[in-house]
C-alpha cells in the first residue's frame, strides 16, 4: 500500500514538475507570437501609402517651383535678345550715322527672263559690294525678300552709283547689265533700290535703280 | 647599326605618308564662310550646308598626291551622302579649266569649287596639299588632316564619328 502511495505521489509530483516547466515555455511562446504579431503589423503599416493629402502638397510646391524657374528664365531670354537688338541699334547708328549713311538694297520680280548670278556694285569709281548669290538666295528674292546689299559711308554732295548685274538672261545666254545713278547726299541716311523685273513687252529683264524718299 | 639607321628611316617614311593633324588654327572655331562659283556654273555658300557634315576639300590639279585622296573622298561621299554627308571640293587652281579637269577626272558628283585667287585657302590657313577640313552639323571646324587620308582609315573614322553626333 506504501509503495503504491509513493508511486502515486511520485506521479503527482512529476506531473507537477511537468506543469511548472511548461509554464515558462508557454509564457516565452506566448510573447514571441505577441512580438511576432506586433512585427508583421508593423510592416503591414509601413507597406501602405502615405496618407494623400502630404504628398499633393509636395508636388504642387515643386510645380509651383518650377514654374516660376520657367518665368524667370523666359524673362531673362527676353531681357536678352532685347539688349542684342538694342545693342545691334546702337551699333548701326555708330558705324553709319544718319548724316553719312548710304544704304543700297536689292529686290526681285518674276525673274523668267533673267537668272541672277551677282551682283558688283562701284561707289563713287570705287568697288565696294561684290556678291554671289546661291540657288537659295535667289529664291528668297523671287519669294518677295530685299537684300541690303551695301551700307557705307559718304560725305554730302554729288555721288554716282554705278551696278553690274551678271546671270543668265533669255535663251539661257550669259547676261551682263549696268545700271547708274547719280544722287545727292543731304543730311538724312540715303536708301538706293536695285530693282530687277521682267519687262514683257521687250521679254526682256529690266534693271531699275530707285531712290527711297 | 645599319639595321637600326633603316628602321628609323621607314618609321619616318611611315610617318610622313599618314595624315597628320596640324595644329591649324580654326580648328574648334566656326568654319569661315565664303562663296565660290562651281565648275557646274552654279554658287555654293559654305554657311547653306549647316546641319549636314562637311568635307571641305582643297585640291589641286597638279598635285599628284591629292589623287588617290579625292578619289577616297568621293567614294567616301557617295557611302553617306544619304546620312548628311557633304563634299565641297575647293581647286586652288588659277585657271577655272584646270578646276573643270579635276572634276572630270572624279567624274564628280559633287561641287568642284574654283578658288582662283586663293581667299578661300587662305581664310583656312592652307599651306601644304592635300588638306582635309571637317566641319561637324553645327559649323564648327574639328578636324584639319594634312597629307593622304587614305592610309590607316583615320578620316573614314572622324568623319563616322561626326555622322553619329546629333
Amino acid at each position: 500500500m506504501n509503495e503504491r502511495l509513493e508511486s502515486s505521489n511520485e506521479a503527482v509530483a512529476s506531473r507537477r514538475r511537468k506543469q511548472r516547466s511548461k509554464g515558462p515555455r508557454a509564457m516565452v511562446t506566448a510573447a514571441l507570437a505577441t512580438a511576432a504579431f506586433a512585427l508583421s503589423a508593423a510592416a503591414q503599416e509601413a507597406g501602405k501609402p502615405a496618407p494623400q493629402f502630404a504628398v499633393d502638397d509636395a508636388a504642387g510646391a515643386r510645380a509651383g517651383e518650377f514654374r516660376t524657374l520657367d518665368e524667370e528664365v523666359q524673362a531673362l531670354k527676353k531681357l536678352a535678345v532685347d539688349l542684342n537688338r538694342d545693342l545691334f541699334l546702337l551699333e548701326e547708328e555708330l558705324l553709319f550715322p544718319a548724316s553719312t549713311q548710304v544704304s543700297v538694297f536689292v529686290s526681285m520680280d518674276v525673274g523668267e527672263f533673267f537668272a541672277l548670278d551677282s551682283i558688283e556694285l562701284k561707289l563713287d569709281g570705287k568697288d565696294v559690294a561684290s556678291y554671289l548669290y546661291t540657288d537659295r538666295e535667289v529664291d528668297a528674292l523671287y519669294r518677295g525678300g530685299v537684300q541690303r546689299l551695301f551700307a557705307g559711308n559718304v560725305r554730302a554732295g554729288e555721288h554716282e552709283l554705278v551696278a553690274f548685274f551678271t546671270g543668265q538672261g533669255p535663251h539661257e545666254r550669259a547676261y551682263r547689265r549696268g545700271a547708274t545713278l547719280k544722287f545727292e547726299k543731304g543730311i538724312g541716311p540715303k536708301y538706293i533700290e536695285l530693282k530687277i523685273s521682267d519687262r514683257e513687252s521687250r521679254l526682256q529683264p529690266e534693271f531699275i535703280v530707285v531712290e527711297w524718299e | 647599326m645599319n639595321l637600326s639607321l633603316s628602321k628609323f628611316t621607314v618609321v619616318l617614311a611611315a610617318l610622313a605618308a599618314t595624315s597628320l593633324e596640324a595644329a591649324n588654327p580654326v580648328t574648334g572655331a566656326d568654319a569661315p564662310d565664303f562663296v565660290l562659283k562651281s565648275v557646274a556654273g552654279s554658287n555654293v555658300r559654305l554657311s547653306e550646308q549647316k546641319s549636314d557634315v562637311v568635307m571641305l576639300a582643297f585640291t589641286a590639279s597638279w598635285c599628284s598626291e591629292c589623287r588617290a585622296r579625292d578619289a577616297h573622298l568621293a567614294e567616301l561621299y557617295r557611302r553617306y551622302r544619304d546620312a548628311g554627308l557633304v563634299l565641297l571640293m575647293v581647286s586652288l587652281d588659277d585657271d577655272r579649266r584646270a578646276a573643270q579637269s579635276v572634276a572630270s577626272r572624279l567624274d564628280a558628283d559633287f561641287p568642284v569649287l574654283s578658288d582662283p585667287r586663293g581667299e578661300t585657302g587662305r581664310l583656312y590657313r592652307i599651306d601644304k596639299l592635300p588638306t582635309l577640313v571637317l566641319i561637324d552639323r553645327a559649323g564648327v571646324v574639328r578636324d584639319v588632316l594634312v597629307g593622304d587620308t587614305t592610309r590607316g582609315g583615320g578620316a573614314d573614322e572622324r568623319v563616322r564619328m561626326l555622322l553619329r553626333e546629333l
